[in-house]
């Protein structure tokens, strides 16, 4: 499956959006998903399903001010 | 006013958001030494509200640098900022990530117009605080220091307003302390200076204004000694509060003398 992640080309093996955080080793952390500017619950990713070319955002907390 | 200090901090609480605070102390969590000793500044900075930023994951390295792996795990109260917005689009779209994540409904909107000052943009800062504020998002908006402005923020339903002492990061201090006090005289909701504080003075000087509060990140983590400019920063809060408090005495240009007693001097 041909998608765009955070910006960036990616061809991976994913049907569902959860199949993308398993590649990623995602699953046990604080991570928010959005697709194609709409935000994607957690309970939500096992059924979300992917086409080519979705434009991906996983975001997660970092230090700052 | 019970002068030991957990009870001046106990009486006398901070309310935000209907959240009662007994810190009026908000810390960063960017740019420690090391994940060590953040969590020995957070701490004995015994603040209870941390500020954090939102980025996309590294996938090259999903593992790096997620900030709330590192953190000792306690009832803190999670702020997120918007930083790297530069419109209220992308401010918003930011907080609902944040809120998102289930960590908060706080969100600090800081819209960020020029690279090199970092101040904040103040038509894009109302206009977010306004569509969040009525989300339902506990909004605090990080913005300039023009009492107008941030009158207008706190109408638009921010639950604190965060007028900047001087650019982030400057260590400056309070560039116009005329504009705080006018801030801090006309508010209805709590002050709190964020941004361009560099030491204790400048954080007792915020207070002695009669600021709610202060949200620091750089002066703390960059300090050669993070853990100990922690401790000193919660001391002057607590002194600057006190002082605040207690009601200082009126600057005159000539001196009184501390003794009194005139007509009983002793000389001749």
């Amino acid at each position: 499956m041909r998608l765009r992640i955070n910006g960036k080309p990616a061809d991976l093996e994913a049907t569902v959006l959860i199949d993308v955080m398993r590649h990623y080793g995602l699953l046990d952390q604080l991570v928010v998903a959005e697709i194609d500017g709409r935000i994607i619950d957690r309970t939500d990713w096992e059924m979300m399903p992917l086409v080519e070319e979705m434009r991906i955002e996983l975001v997660h907390f970092v230090g700052g001010g | 006013m019970a002068l030991d200090g957990t009870d001046a901090t106990v009486q006398d609480p901070l309310v935000i958001g209907g959240k009662t605070l007994t810190s009026r102390f908000f810390l960063g969590t960017g740019r420690y030494p090391n994940p060590y000793v953040q969590n020995e500044a957070i701490r004995i900075s015994e603040a209870e509200v941390l500020t954090f930023a939102i980025r996309r994951i590294n996938l090259d390295e999903p593992e790096d640098d997620a900030i709330l792996h590192h953190l000792d795990f306690k009832p803190f109260t999670y702020l997120p900022n918007t930083s790297g917005a530069s419109t209220a689009e992308e401010a918003v779209r930011i907080a609902r990530m944040a809120r998102a994540s289930g960590l908060s409904d706080w969100i600090k909107v800081e819209i960020s117009a020029n690279e090199r000052t970092l101040l904040p943009d103040p038509l894009e800062t109302l206009r977010a605080t306004e569509i969040l504020a009525s989300e339902g998002f506990t909004v605090l908006p990080y913005t300039s220091d023009d009492p107008i402005l941030c009158k207008r923020l706190e109408e638009a339903g921010a639950a604190a307003v965060m007028p900047g002492g001087a650019p982030i990061g400057t260590g400056l201090g309070i560039l116009n302390p005329y504009n705080l006090g006018l801030i801090v005289e006309e508010a209805k909701v709590p002050i709190i200076v964020d941004a361009g504080l560099g030491s204790a003075a400048d954080v007792a000087q915020a207070m002695e204004l009669g600021a709610d509060g202060v949200l620091m990140n750089t002066p703390v983590a960059k300090a050669v000694d993070p853990v100990q400019m922690a401790y000193a920063m919660k001391l002057a809060i607590e002194a600057g509060r006190l002082s605040y408090l207690a009601g200082r005495i009126p600057k005159r240009k000539y001196a009184t003398a501390s003794s009194g007693y005139d007509e009983w001097k002793v000389k001749g």
